[in-house]
Order: structure tokens, then C-alpha cells, then sequence
């Protein structure tokens, strides 16, 4: 309420003595508005991690984007990946906005310096994709832990946005993790004889 | 042979800086012990000015990013029940989208010209910059304004670095592409932010209950 005051003071001060910066909050019933505090609270810091996954992948296509690296295909897997953490992101902030939260702290969403990624440099294909592999399993026990906190919230179980996050983040979990493990298992195959050749060839399918 | 050999690697050397990485092949090939180790060294994709301008061009990547989720929080103030202006969400999440895209191509750019991206080396100004993004309308339209021009500014001091011509720095392929993907866009965003800043400000200046007013305004944003 304060910082209203401040911002129609310093618009009538400043700008024009007639300038209307500001309206009315309307008053609207909160009896919808049945999501537990815990339950939203997970939510919102699972919306830092799918960010945190989607610059963890930007960063692995820059790795493999490095002239003296030269894996384009690898890069192409891993900059469409950071894209599609960013848009896991935006789903979970439009389900908080449908269930009628996000309505304050909005600013406090993402915090940018908790992003930058602390692994930068890979040693092969192999184990960028090794890493990948262990970076969705991490989120995904990390949904199974917010389904755990909603399943339990001290309101109500709240089913709707499990089934949510059962049927559409842990299915693109799940399938994410075994293509993945399958490519991850063919570069194995490929590299464990002819090393360097396996990793050019691979990386060309990658494309 | 041997010796020979050697002289003629050394005359390469010092005859011509250009040809450093046929230079590093011969003497890597005719060594047996680097021979083994099988490393060029000097076969890389640096030219011009990349790696006195590489670390600002970090700089405008990771600004772009920051600045795409400061556009995606604006985005999301709007979406929720209590705000709802599906215009002003649209307007913003297109921005936050395109400078999103822009990041990534930032970061790819850095890589084609043979440097690197460090996620951790920010711009002074997204420091400095750490306000509430939970604005009234006039106030956001500004906000964004604001935003875009620190991000034309940075394009231009680094377009401006890349011109100087001492030797390590002059780069017209850097500036090149800074006028290409963001100069063009640039002015148009702004000069669109501007305009709709103008209009706001017009129609809140009014006696009346500026409801209405935002409300049409933000079905002309829907379109
Ligand atoms: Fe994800």
C-alpha cells in the first residue's frame, strides 16, 4: 500500500498534475482461490528450476558450438533443450496464473544470479549427454517431490495439479530421459572402437 | 633432414603470421613428441578484434537473457486474474520471447567466431537495475522503453569498440553483425514503446477514472 502512495505521489509530482497512473484494486471473492500456501510455494521454486535446466543447456551449446569443439549436432540437441526449459517455465507460471496466484512477488519468480550454470566444459559428447541424463533425473525427483508436498497439503489434496504434473511434466520426464539414454547408449557403442570417428559420425545424425 | 626441416618451419614461422596453423601442422607433424600429444593448437577460428570485443559480447548476452525474464515476470504480473490485460501479457511476452532468441543467437554468434560464452561475466548496468517489475501500466510501458534503450545502447558501445582502429580491436564483421540482427529490430521496438508511452500517457491525462481507457488500450494490444 505504501509503494502505491509512493508511485501517485512521484506520478503527480513529476509527470502532470492530471495524469491518472494508477486504478482502483477491484474486489473480488477469494473462495476460488483454494491452492495450499506449500503446495504453491514448491510450485514457484520448481519454475526457477526448469530455468536453471534451461541455461545448464545453453551452456552445453555453447560448449559444443566452440570452433575447437565443432559438434553441431550436440549443440542443436542442446540449444532446442534449453528452449523447452524455458517453456516448462511458462507452463507452470500459466497454471499459477489459472489457479489464481502469482497475484504478488512476481518480481521474486527469478532471481537471475541463481542461474548462470557452474559446469561449462565437457570432455566428450558422451558425457555432455551423461550429465543431461542426470540433470532430468534430478528434475524429475524433484516433481515427484512437489506432487508429494500437493498430495499432502494441509487444505486439501490438491488432484488437479497432480494429475497435471503426473500427466504432463513427469510423461515429458520419462520420455525425455530414455531418448536420451538411447542416444547416449548408441554414442557408447560407436565411440568404444573407433573413438574420435564414432563422435563426428554421431554428431552429424545430431543435426 | 631433420635440420633442414626445422630452418623451413622457422623461416614459415617468422615469414607469415598467416599461415600460423599450416605452420603448427609442419612443426606438429615433423616432432615426434608433439606428434604424439596430436594437439594443434593454433588452428582456431579467431581473426579481427574477437578477442578484445569477446568478453562485452558476453556482456550483451547475458543481458538479453536477464532482460527476456525481467520481460517474462512483466508478462506474468499481467496474466493474473487481479491485472488481466491479456494486451499488455501479449505485448510483453513477445519481447521476452524475442530477446530470449536473441540470447541464444548472441551466444552462437560468440562461438562462430571462434570465442567463448561465460554465463557468470555481467553487464554493470543489470546490477544497478533490481526494481519491482509488478508496475501500473503507463509504468511498465516505460519500464520496457527503458529496457530496450540500455540494450541499443550496449549494441552501440560495443558497435563503437569493434570501429576503433587500433590494430587488436577493429572488427567491421562484429559490427556488421550487430547492425544486422539488432539495429533494424532495435529502433523498431523502441520507437513502438515510445509511441504506446505517448498514447498511455495521453489518455490517463484526464480527469475521468482511467479504467476505461486502459481497458480499450489493452484490446488494441491484443491485436
Ligand atoms: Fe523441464
Amino acid at each position: 500500500m505504501k509503494s502505491v502512495a509512493v508511485f501517485v505521489v512521484l506520478c503527480l509530482g513529476f509527470v502532470n498534475a492530471n495524469l491518472k497512473c494508477e486504478h482502483k484494486i477491484p474486489d473480488i471473492p477469494q473462495a476460488w482461490i483454494d491452492m495450499d500456501n506449500s503446495c504453491t510455494n514448491v510450485v514457484r521454486d520448481h519454475v526457477l528450476e526448469e530455468l536453471k535446466a534451461a541455461l545448464q543447456y545453453l551452456a552445453m551449446g555453447a560448449h559444443f558450438s566452440r570452433d575447437q569443439i565443432n559438434r553441431p549436432g550436440f549443440a542443436n540437441l542442446f540449444f532446442k533443450a534449453a528452449s523447452e526449459e524455458r517453456e516448462h517455465a511458462i507452463k507452470l507460471i500459466h497454471y499459477l496464473l489459472m489457479r489464481g496466484q502469482l497475484t504478488s512477488g512476481v518480481t521474486g519468480l527469478i532471481n537471475n544470479y541463481k542461474l548462470a550454470p557452474n559446469v561449462t566444459v565437457w570432455t566428450s559428447g558422451s558425457s555432455a549427454l551423461k550429465d543431461a541424463l542426470n540433470l532430468e533425473a534430478s528434475v524429475t525427483s524433484k516433481i515427484r517431490e512437489l506432487i508429494k508436498v500437493c498430495e499432502a497439503a494441509p487444505a486439501f489434496n490438491d488432484y488437479h495439479l497432480v494429475d497435471y504434473l503426473t500427466g504432463d511434466f513427469l510423461t515429458e520426464q520419462y520420455e525425455g530421459q530414455r531418448d536420451l539414454a538411447g542416444k547416449l547408449s548408441t554414442l557408447e557403442k560407436m565411440t568404444g572402437q573407433h573413438g574420435e570417428l564414432g563422435e563426428f559420425l554421431f554428431d552429424k545424425e545430431l543435426l | 633432414m631433420k635440420v633442414v626441416l626445422a630452418v623451413f618451419a622457422a623461416i614459415l614461422a617468422v615469414a607469415s603470421a598467416a599461415e600460423e596453423c599450416y605452420t603448427d601442422v609442419v612443426e606438429t607433424c615433423n616432432n615426434p613428441s608433439l606428434k604424439q600429444e596430436g594437439v594443434l593448437t593454433k588452428c582456431d577460428a579467431q581473426y579481427g578484434g574477437i578477442v578484445s570485443a569477446e568478453s562485452d559480447l558476453q556482456k550483451l548476452a547475458n543481458s538479453l537473457i536477464h532482460r527476456s525474464f525481467d520481460f517474462l515476470l512483466m508478462a506474468t504480473h499481467y496474466g493474473n486474474y487481479i491485472k488481466n490485460r491479456p494486451g499488455f501479457e501479449k505485448l510483453f511476452r513477445g519481447l521476452s520471447d524475442d530477446l530470449w532468441e536473441d540470447g541464444i543467437e548472441s551466444v552462437k554468434y560468440i562461438t562462430s567466431r571462434g570465442g567463448q560464452m561465460n554465463f557468470k561475466n555481467v553487464h554493470e548496468s543489470l546490477a544497478a537495475d533490481a526494481g519491482s517489475l509488478e508496475l501500473y501500466e503507463l509504468h511498465s510501458m516505460s519500464k520496457a522503453l527503458d529496457i530496450e534503450k540500455s540494450l541499443a545502447k550496449q549494441v552501440f558501445d560495443l558497435h563503437k569498440e569493434t570501429a576503433n582502429h587500433r590494430v587488436d580491436h577493429y572488427d567491421p564483421e562484429i559490427g556488421h553483425h550487430l547492425e544486422e540482427k539488432f539495429m533494424g529490430k532495435q529502433k523498431e521496438t523502441i520507437r513502438k514503446l515510445a509511441g504506446h508511452a505517448k498514447d498511455l500517457g495521453n489518455l490517463l491525462n484526464e480527469e475521468r477514472d482511467p479504467s476505461l481507457a486502459l481497458y480499450l488500450f489493452d484490446q488494441y494490444l491484443q491485436k
